[in-house]
């Protein structure tokens, strides 16, 4: 990994963003209205670098590893990906194209998301900032 | 021959002779089908000087090699002529029914002259071609028309039919496949129109198809099939449409509005996206033969001033065109104004485009009620645009009809004024994508087609969102959509995949899931061309270039490769604000990647011998 020491420190950084983004009345709205729940797998840097996101019949929870429920979204991809993913930096239609994001089920509910990555991704700044990762900020 | 038939119906309405020639192998080879091989068609048979609308001028429609094959995204149609409304080359492609039908029925294409001394209608039904009556058409609605036609005589029809637009010879009205699925753009529908003939209907009882290797074909289609289906783009266009990312192109600054003249409206990107029309009106998702995308939307309003019974419901162009761009986001008036348009036949994009433009005319004073009947052109006006402009524009009717029946660029010539903010190039309005915030490399290839401002001619439009791969043609592109750069070498490699795609009849949502070397499989496997890739890209750079001769010839050079200035000043707001596209930068790369004359805007006599035209060259360089 480019970014990450180990798999923790991705999955520390990535439900931290989901909690703060989830205080914001914007992103909460937006999320809520995706009603999946979703698992983000980026288990090719390790077993337990995974989330998931429950945003499903207005509820908003978030936690580390693979959900117990089947879930209705599964968005793979590397670790540092990601990264660049949640920091703006990575045009998704792009990296699906080429493989270097592989969605399961539908996206139809997360398109609604896109607009709203640039706000996420200074939630995301601030996220690392708290986290004493400045390093980690792509400018 | 495999794929195709060789076959062609040609019929001189005036004469009212009906008669059947066969294409040579080696022509479909060159010019593939569909938009090429009407390329080719036009430049053999075209009396150059002829009035798009004169008996003497040309409509032809043409398959691909994939029609009736049962695989997702090829049941595309080409429509071509010389555009009554740009007076260059003009070609439309429509999906749905009638291409597959007219393959069954042995045929690869219909090509009209002449004019019919009364309304008529193309009767083609497998070996029995025949022209009718159809004087008691006249006057009534596409979708009247349409469901009038489609069962008769104990069978089912597949159908293409004018509107009154058509009739009244506007020159962007459209035509229309069972009602719903539209050859929408460079007015194709007034060519018909000009030549008496209110409909085609077809009607094939065999499926039977020939192909060079069956085989291969059917391992082929059995991969794509369910690829297609399963894309992640398919499933997203399935659940909401082609406007179902309406919403993040407003924060591109991708969607139009108010004539171009901003590039952000918050409010109205949840009020007019996919997920709304589904949430709000839609009653069924439909598709065109053999596709399992199903992107077509069927809706219904049942109440209000806007309702409407269930029916064709609108696409994301229509959406746009009648929508943000002319400053609404009453979605509910929209499907009403598109589902109007299709009824009376009118190209909804030119339609928008140039409603828009009189909306600022008025704002600006450059228009006033004694241009337009005391009609009041405001942004948003439903009603007005809904009871009074849009039948204006397809009856012709008084100053109003009159003037903006021409469209915006010759309105805006008409008037003196206002030229300026048109968005268009060529004649043709730009359509619901802007470059400012679609990407600077749309800018560049709206102006280079030979049509004009087009999204479909070429896909560029998908290769700065991030949708295309190909390392077998050298585009390997990480394209920043804001920017010109890499845009022109880009342009270069859309401008033969697209031709190639417009000649084959196939949609551009299926098509991103199919890799070259499966296009050239397809191609191979269905009609024996017996292809490399360089044969295949070979083949669109051909098709491009002989357009642009056709263009020439039609007096088209590379002063008309431009875009108008409202199209190239900088975004006033949104996320494109304050920058600038590079086009003449773009537009001279590009010139110089494809060898083509600075002033003629036609390719060097030696590209085009290189690309197998030395003949043609010798007409445009003697």
């Amino acid at each position: 990994m480019e970014y990450w020491k180990n798999e923790e420190e991705p999955i520390r950084a990535f439900l931290k963003l989901f909690e703060e983004s989830a205080k914001d009345a914007e992103l909460s709205s937006g999320l809520k209205k995706v009603n999946q729940l979703i698992w983000f797998d980026y288990t090719e840097d390790g077993p337990n670098c995974s989330f998931w996101v429950d945003c499903r019949n207005g509820n908003l929870a978030v936690g580390p590893g693979k959900p117990v429920e089947e879930p209705d979204m599964t968005m793979s991809l590397s670790a540092d990906d990601a990264h660049r993913s949640w920091s703006n930096k990575l045009n998704p239609v792009m990296a699906i194209t080429r493989k270097k994001i592989r969605v399961k089920g539908s996206a139809t509910g997360l398109l609604k998301l896109a607009p709203k990555l640039k706000k996420v991704a200074q939630i995301y700044e601030g996220v690392l900032r708290e986290l004493g990762w400045e390093d980690k900020i792509l400018k | 021959m495999y794929g195709n038939t060789g076959r062609i119906i040609v019929v001189d309405l005036t004469k009212r002779l009906i008669q059947i020639e066969t294409v040579a192998e080696d022509v479909y080879r060159s010019y593939v089908g569909g938009s090429g091989l009407a390329a080719r068609l036009f430049w053999d048979r075209a009396v150059w000087d002829a009035d798009p609308l004169a008996p003497e001028a040309l409509l032809m429609f043409l398959n691909g090699p994939f029609a009736g094959l049962k695989l997702s995204g090829a049941s595309r149609f080409s429509a071509a002529a010389r555009s009554p409304l740009t007076g260059g080359w003009g070609d439309s492609s429509c999906g749905g029914y009638a291409a597959p039908e007219l393959r069954y029925a042995g045929y690869d294409g219909i090509l009209l002259t002449g004019r019919a001394s009364e309304p008529s209608m193309l009767t083609i039904e497998d070996g029995d071609v025949r022209l009718e009556p159809a004087g008691s058409f006249w006057g009534k609605g596409a979708l009247e028309t349409a469901r009038m036609l489609r069962e008769a005589d104990g069978k089912k029809w597949r159908t293409l039919v004018i509107g009154p637009a058509g009739e009244h010879l506007v020159p962007f009205a459209c035509i229309l496949n069972e009602g719903h699925h539209a050859f929408g753009r460079t007015g194709m529908g007034a060519v018909m129109g000009s030549k008496n003939l209110k409909a085609i209907r077809i009607h094939a009882s065999k499926k039977g198809m020939r192909l060079a290797d069956p085989e291969g074909y059917e391992t082929l289609r059995s991969e794509l099939n369910p690829r297609i289906r399963d894309a992640l783009a398919s499933d997203v266009l399935r659940v909401n449409g082609t406007a179902a990312n309406l919403e993040g192109g407003v924060y591109a600054g991708d969607v139009p509005i108010r004539n171009f003249t901003s590039n952000f409206w918050q409010e109205m990107a949840e009020a007019l996206t996919g997920s709304t029309l589904t949430d709000r009106f839609l009653t069924r998702r439909s598709a065109c033969a053999y596709c399992s995308i199903a992107c077509k939307r069927h809706v219904e309003i049942p109440d209000g001033p806007y309702a409407i019974s269930q029916g064709p419901g609108p696409e994301y162009e229509t959406i746009v065109s009648l929508g943000s761009l002319i400053g609404s986001m009453d979605l509910a008036a929209v499907c009403k104004a598109g589902r109007l348009c299709n009824e009376l036949g009118l190209d909804t994009i030119t339609t928008g485009a140039t409603i828009a433009w009189a909306m600022e005319a008025f704002e600006r004073n450059d228009l006033t009620v004694a241009d337009t009947d005391g009609v009041i052109l405001n942004w948003g006006d439903m009603d007005t645009v809904i009871d009074r402009v849009i039948p204006a524009i397809a009856g012709r009717s008084g100053s109003l009809g009159q003037l903006l029946s021409l469209g915006s660029a010759a309105a805006a010539r008409k008037i003196g004024k206002g030229l300026d903010y048109t968005a268009q190039a060529k004649g043709l309005e730009v359509p619901a994508h802007d470059p400012r915030g679609g990407g600077h490399g749309l800018a560049l290839t709206y102006a280079v087609s030979p049509r004009g401002a087009c999204h479909v001619a070429f896909p560029m439009l998908f290769m700065e969102m991030g949708a295309c791969y190909y390392p077998e043609i050298g585009f390997e592109f990480e394209l920043e959509p804001k920017s010109a750069e890499n845009k022109p070498e880009a342009a270069a490699i859309a401008v033969a995949l697209g031709s190639i795609e417009n000649s084959a009849c196939y949609c551009q949502f299926a098509d991103r899931e199919i890799t070259i070397p499966e296009w050239v499989a397809l191609f191979n496997t269905v009609a024996g061309y017996g292809w490399e890739v360089e044969d295949m890209m070979a083949a669109g750079k051909r098709i491009f270039y002989l357009k642009r001769l056709i263009n020439y010839r039609l007096g088209k050079t590379a002063r008309d490769d431009s875009l108008t200035p409202r199209i190239l000043e900088p975004a006033r707001d949104g996320e494109p604000e304050g920058i600038s596209i590079d086009f003449e930068g773009m537009k001279a790369r590009f010139y110089e990647l494809m060898q083509l004359d600075p002033e003629k805007g036609i390719p060097s006599a030696e590209a085009l011998m290189d690309s197998g035209l030395g003949k043609e060259a010798q007409v445009v360089w003697r």
